[in-house]
């Protein structure tokens, strides 16, 4: 199986144990949803958030792709938690990439968790 | 588990220990060193331990001795009958044939021919990665020089049936290659009941060498064919240059050692391969790519629905040393040529797994891997979209 080597640490880390993977039930605490797929891409996420007063208490995440996306999502989603919503979203794909030391040709699948973050905040502002 | 398990032997075979102190005595300073185109005595001794290899070879394929031309492997096998014969009949016809399942060895040979202004018709499988007789038939034309139909296809195990294929081209004074690099070894084979012309063979996929194959050339008619290299004369000119005795040796000791049991080893492997797929059936979403039978008795080609290939082989890494449905060559993600050839989508083919057993799979290696792959199936999809078995398949 190939390639086996490919993968920093921090990525095998974070493939290995997704400790925000799942979802959100709703609750009294409401709970924005967003999705971004981009199958010829290699890429699918839905994140979940549950938001008070624009704070982000805690965020989940489902994504189908390949072991940096995977990982990415599991940071950005850890990433959300605690920290205004408005603020967390404007995630960069590049530094993304910088962190996980992704290969260049990931960069697209990347930019998919940006696009499902802007879906989750326009969600966010939008009336119950 | 404490390693992974190593269930690629259709890239290549662990060297049967047999085989390597066969090739070991051969380096030895003792050992037949000497050049075996030397009329000496100490060139006679390694020549009379080539023919010797040769009748192995031969006698495992159901050949003559003389129809044997040792080449560096299945790859230079498949350059040499498909280029040398297309180019030796240039002046009867220039159309070809051959399927879009042959191994790259072909394929790529059949795309220079191609540039070469040769006609190609190229035969698609249906969904059981089967190439059907009739569909050679209905292809060949006066002019046709040759068809090109591999016997086990190397990423599924799904069988031709190359027989009825030979007898078709027989009556119709067509060449028939065969790409036999899968089978040899794994099954009976008798080339001389296929009617095939040309029958390409390779050590390292039946316990022997990397570096020496063969291939097997119909006595009579000898089928005209342009060789590639030139100098020397060895290999009655087909295929020049000093013999690798040792490679030679080696190969011809892993056609004995696969011949001693044979069926009993083909009925072993099938029914561990049959094991796996059982085993897997927990996981669900899973499907076989290719038909069941009949099939190579190593070869279980696999998809997961919902399942991102690369994700896959990383959650593997340490459990199962097989392929990806990515092509076979390399660590390409481009998806295979085969699997694709079944209809399968590009996310389809990453989904796939090829798992390959062969002498040395035990049941304890299969029921581990069988659950370590749930496992990690399970896992992927437990955080995955959940629509993700319906879209990626």
């Amino acid at each position: 199986l190939t390639p086996a080597g490919d993968y920093s640490a921090l990525v095998r880390r974070l493939f290995a144990a997704p400790a925000h993977a799942g979802s959100l039930a709703p609750g009294p605490v409401p709970v924005r949803a967003a999705e971004a797929i981009a199958l010829d891409r290699g890429a699918w996420l839905q994140i979940t958030a549950r938001l008070q007063a624009g704070q982000v208490v805690e965020a989940r995440f489902l994504a189908w792709g390949c072991p940096h996306f995977l990982a990415a999502c599991e940071l950005v989603a850890a990433g959300l938690e605690g920290r205004p919503l408005a603020r967390a979203a404007a995630v960069d794909p590049r530094a993304l990439a910088r962190q996980l030391e992704a290969p260049p040709e990931k960069l697209g699948r990347l930019l998919v968790i940006e696009d499902a973050l802007r879906e989750l905040a326009a969600a966010a502002a939008a009336p119950q | 588990m404490s390693a992974a398990v190593y269930l690629d032997y259709a890239a290549s075979w662990p060297v049967h220990p047999g085989v390597a102190a066969a090739m070991a005595d051969c380096l030895a300073p003792d050992g037949p060193h000497a050049n075996p185109s030397s009329a000496h005595a100490a060139g006679r001794r390694a020549a009379a331990a080539i023919e010797a290899a040769r009748a192995a070879v031969a006698a495992l394929v159901g050949a003559q001795p003389a129809s044997i031309v040792f080449t560096s492997g299945a790859t230079e096998s498949d350059n040499l009958a498909v280029l040398g014969a297309a180019r030796a009949g240039r002046p009867r016809g220039r159309h070809l044939v051959a399927s879009r399942i042959e191994h790259r060895a072909v394929v790529d040979a059949c795309r220079q021919l191609e540039r070469e202004g040769f006609e190609l018709s190229w035969l698609h499988p249906g969904p059981a990665g089967r190439i059907e007789p009739w569909q050679v038939e209905e292809v060949l034309r006066p002019d046709t020089l040759l068809v090109s139909v591999m016997h086990g296809n190397n990423e599924t195990g799904v069988l031709n049936d190359v027989a009825a294929i030979g007898a078709a081209c027989c009556a119709r004074g067509v060449l028939l290659h065969v790409d036999a690099a899968q089978s040899v070894g794994k099954l009976p084979l008798d080339v001389t009941a296929w009617q095939a012309d040309l029958v390409a063979f390779t050590a390292h996929k039946l316990g022997g060498p990397k570096g020496i194959g063969a291939l097997y050339m119909r006595p009579q008619p000898r089928p005209a064919i342009h060789p590639l290299q030139f100098g020397g004369g060895q290999e009655r000119g087909y295929r020049p240059g000093t013999l690798a005795t040792h490679q030679i040796v080696g190969f011809g000791v892993a056609c004995d050692l696969a011949g001693a049991d044979l069926e009993a080893e083909a009925a072993r492997v099938r029914g561990l391969r049959e094991r796996l797929w059982q085993g897997l059936q927990a996981a669900g979403g899973v499907w076989r790519n290719g038909a069941a039978e009949p099939s190579l008795p190593g070869i279980l080609n696999v998809g997961f629905a919902g399942i991102e290939g690369e994700s896959l082989r990383l959650a593997l890494e340490d459990v199962v040393l097989a392929s990806s449905g990515s092509a076979c060559s390399s660590a390409s993600a481009e998806p295979s040529h085969v699997l694709k050839a079944l209809g399968l989508s590009d996310l389809g083919c990453q989904a796939s797994l090829r798992l390959s057993l062969g002498r040395w799979t035990t049941t304890a290696e299969v029921d581990s891997v069988a659950a370590a792959i749930v496992a990690a199936v399970v896992r992927l999809r437990g955080i995955a979209p959940a629509a993700a078995p319906e879209r990626i398949r």
